[in-house]
């Protein structure tokens, strides 16, 4: 499924005149959003302003909401930076939510049978879930590197058969018994988990994503790795005829973004959960398409966009419980805004 | 374990039941792709006309309305992929998937604003089987095909008419067109954008009435997971099928037979204490899907796929 005339056409160098009209599309989308948003909440029976107002204090309001916002966001930077980075080589990776739970399956398996000083223990655990979450995106990107089998769909279909493996593991060889459902590890020592950030309640998993942006930025935007990522995704044809073994990136950009992916995974565990259970991931593998589209396929897009999509999520809760508000009008919000910011950047480059 | 049970005629009673939406789905696809388009917002389509015939049901406790309201959002969702694939032409892939995340924050707020305030999850009542006469008393063949309820007919109807629809018809020459050489097409005075519009029209009837039949004739409540991968599962086998109709539907109902046989031999097995895995058979379809899309990409020794398929037309611009 090769396009060699790109209809996403990302220019690998954009002027000026073009980057403000795209800055200005998501600050248009970002408007938009809280139009839809205001009207959604009006369709559910409720009164806009108090809706936001709560919406704002529960995600901005306190130190506390700053932290649950930072800690939402954390999971969405890691994966959206490898989403970004493989879509701008167009080698679409929706199987991210899988990767994240392979991930956190190796980590966590490490963290629960092997028995070693705790911050040796912690950093074999980040290195397993790497491999896992890399080797599981690693299939798609053979299949695709050597036959062209459609990655996204191949992608898609791992995610249930990840989420299945996941669950055996979790209810037979790593269960609890002593929980009165099987449907969670083991918790992980203590000595393994990541500490908080004072005051704010952030844990540390917040500087790994934060390091990340810059150094994705930079190898996507400053390295011949990046510039051959920008030529793949532009015209895969011309790539190969300018030397580039496409096969090769192709595995690289699968590998990166499930690497990415299975890290997270492993921060989820460290950082929140304490053991494996299906919370884990609320959706981060598929929210994470969002902030990468968002974002622009940019670093410091991601950066912002999961942000954003954070802010969204934790005041989206916090209106549900404050007003009794669906917390599903969240979810429509962010779909109207992608699909905006998708036809708006169309339509902002042919005018 | 009871082999004779697991394989007997229920087998493939639940079998047909479990593949129809699938298999309409995939129909429709394979007619989207035949003109050209990579719609990858199938399970976006199926989804939303889930929940639109649940909703259409319930509020007006008829089949045919909820029927009606699923095919018409599969309908709309098909108007607004040809917005985005043909029209601004932006990259199909980006456009399913998008469609797909916008289709499921619309759903999932539309079920908790509908459904809410009811107490018990809703229910809608299921359809009676009708036994065709004559054909019924055919044994074996009559219980698995002749023995079903009646949108089970019309998806059967419906599924054979898109394949006349492509190969028989004027209109079906067009789509092959457009999906083989537009510009061709377009120099003897085929609207390619038209017709590429239609069949996205049609992959999303198609795909609407599959939702509709899974709710209506099938599982009866809703839930926003209902859909279940049903329409990636489709594509790939849009795949395994080499794009023509037929031969993608027949996958589907052999794929729909194995599904029920993985559902049988895992009820069959005892559950959570079985030597094998429960979780081993439920990711057997998947696999399977996945499986089956391999070996017909790696095995295609001339590649069937529409040679224009996924790449938006551009009059007088040339490959």
């Amino acid at each position: 499924m090769t396009t060699a005339e790109a209809g996403l056409a990302l220019p690998p160098i954009s002027p000026r005149a073009a980057r403000l009209r795209a800055a200005g599309v998501s600050v248009l989308g970002v408007l938009l959003a809280f139009v839809a948003g205001g009207i959604l909440v009006l369709i559910a029976g409720g009164n806009p302003v108090p809706a936001f107002r709560s919406m704002f204090s529960g995600s901005l309001g306190s130190p506390f909401a700053i932290g649950e916002l930072l800690t939402q966001a954390v999971p969405l930077i890691i994966i959206g930076l490898g989403l970004a980075l493989a879509f701008r080589g167009r080698v679409y990776n929706i199987g991210a939510e899988g990767q994240l739970f392979i991930g956190a399956l190796c980590g966590g398996t490490i963290l629960l049978e092997v028995h070693t000083s705790s911050e040796l223990l912690l950093a074999l655990s980040m290195a397993a879930a790497v491999v896992g979450g890399t080797l599981w995106g690693l299939i798609v990107g053979v299949l695709r590197a050597y036959w062209n089998v459609n990655e996204v769909i191949s992608s898609l279909l791992l995610n249930y058969v990840a989420i299945f493996v996941f669950s055996y593991a979790i209810r037979r060889p790593l269960a609890d018994i002593s929980a009165a459902n099987n449907l969670a590890s083991r918790t992980i020592p203590d000595s393994t988990r990541l500490p908080s950030l004072p005051h704010f309640f952030v844990h540390y998993g917040i500087f790994i994503a934060l390091a990340l942006v810059p150094l994705v930025g930079f190898a996507s935007g400053f390295t011949p790795f990046g510039f051959r990522v920008g030529m793949l995704g532009f015209n895969p044809d011309a790539a190969r005829v300018a030397g580039v073994d496409t096969a090769r990136l192709i595995m690289w950009l699968m590998a990166v973004s499930g690497g990415l992916a299975g890290l997270a995974g492993v921060i989820q565990l460290v950082g929140i959960e304490g053991r494996l259970d299906s919370g884990l991931s609320q959706n981060y593998g598929f929210t994470a398409i969002v902030v990468a589209l968002l974002g622009r396929l940019r670093a410091l897009g991601v950066l912002l966009a999961a942000l954003f999509i954070a802010f969204l999520n934790i005041g989206g809760q916090a209106m549900s419980v404050d007003r009794g508000l669906p917390f599903s009008i969240v979810l429509a919000i962010e779909g109207v805004f992608v699909l905006f910011v998708l036809v708006a950047g169309r339509l902002s480059r042919t005018s | 374990m009871n082999w004779a049970q697991i394989l007997g005629i229920g087998l493939f009673v639940s079998g047909m039941q479990l593949a129809m939406p699938t298999a309409l789905a995939a129909v429709g696809e394979a007619f989207s792709e035949r003109a050209g388009v990579l719609n990858l917002g199938l399970e976006g389509m199926m989804l939303g006309a889930a929940l639109a015939s649940f909703a259409g049901e319930y509020y007006a406790h008829s089949a045919t309305v909820g029927v009606l309201c699923g095919v018409g959002v599969g309908v709309l969702i098909g108007g607004l992929q040809a917005l985005l694939s043909v029209y601004l032409k932006t990259d199909q892939v980006i456009n399913g998937i998008v469609i797909v995340i916008f289709v499921q924050g619309i759903t999932a707020f539309s079920y908790e604003r509908l459904f809410r305030t009811t107490k018990v999850s809703p229910e809608v009542p299921s359809l009676p089987h009708v036994r065709i006469p004559g054909l019924g008393g055919i044994p074996w063949l009559g219980a698995v095909l002749f023995n079903q309820n009646v949108l089970f007919y019309i998806s059967f109807v419906l599924a054979l008419s898109v394949w006349v629809a492509l190969y028989r018809t004027r209109f079906g020459l067009w789509v092959r067109a457009a999906g083989e050489s537009p510009q061709a097409a377009d120099s003897v005075g085929v609207s390619v954008d038209f017709v590429r519009t239609l069949a996205l029209l049609l992959c999303g009837a198609m795909a609407g009435f599959g939702g509709a039949v899974l709710i209506v004739g099938d599982i009866n409540l809703f839930g926003l997971n209902v859909t279940a991968g049903r329409g990636w599962v489709a594509i790939a086998l849009v795949i395994f099928g080499r794009w023509n109709p037929f031969v993608v539907f027949g996958g589907a109902l052999l794929f729909g037979i194995t599904d029920a046989l993985q559902l049988r031999i895992q009820a069959a097995s005892g559950g959570s204490n079985s030597a094998i895995p429960f979780e081993a058979f439920q990711a057997l379809p998947y696999v399977l899907a996945l499986v089956v899309m391999v070996i017909a990409t790696v095995t295609a020794r001339r590649s069937a796929q529409p040679s224009a398929l996924g790449i938006p037309f551009r009059k007088g611009v040339t490959e």
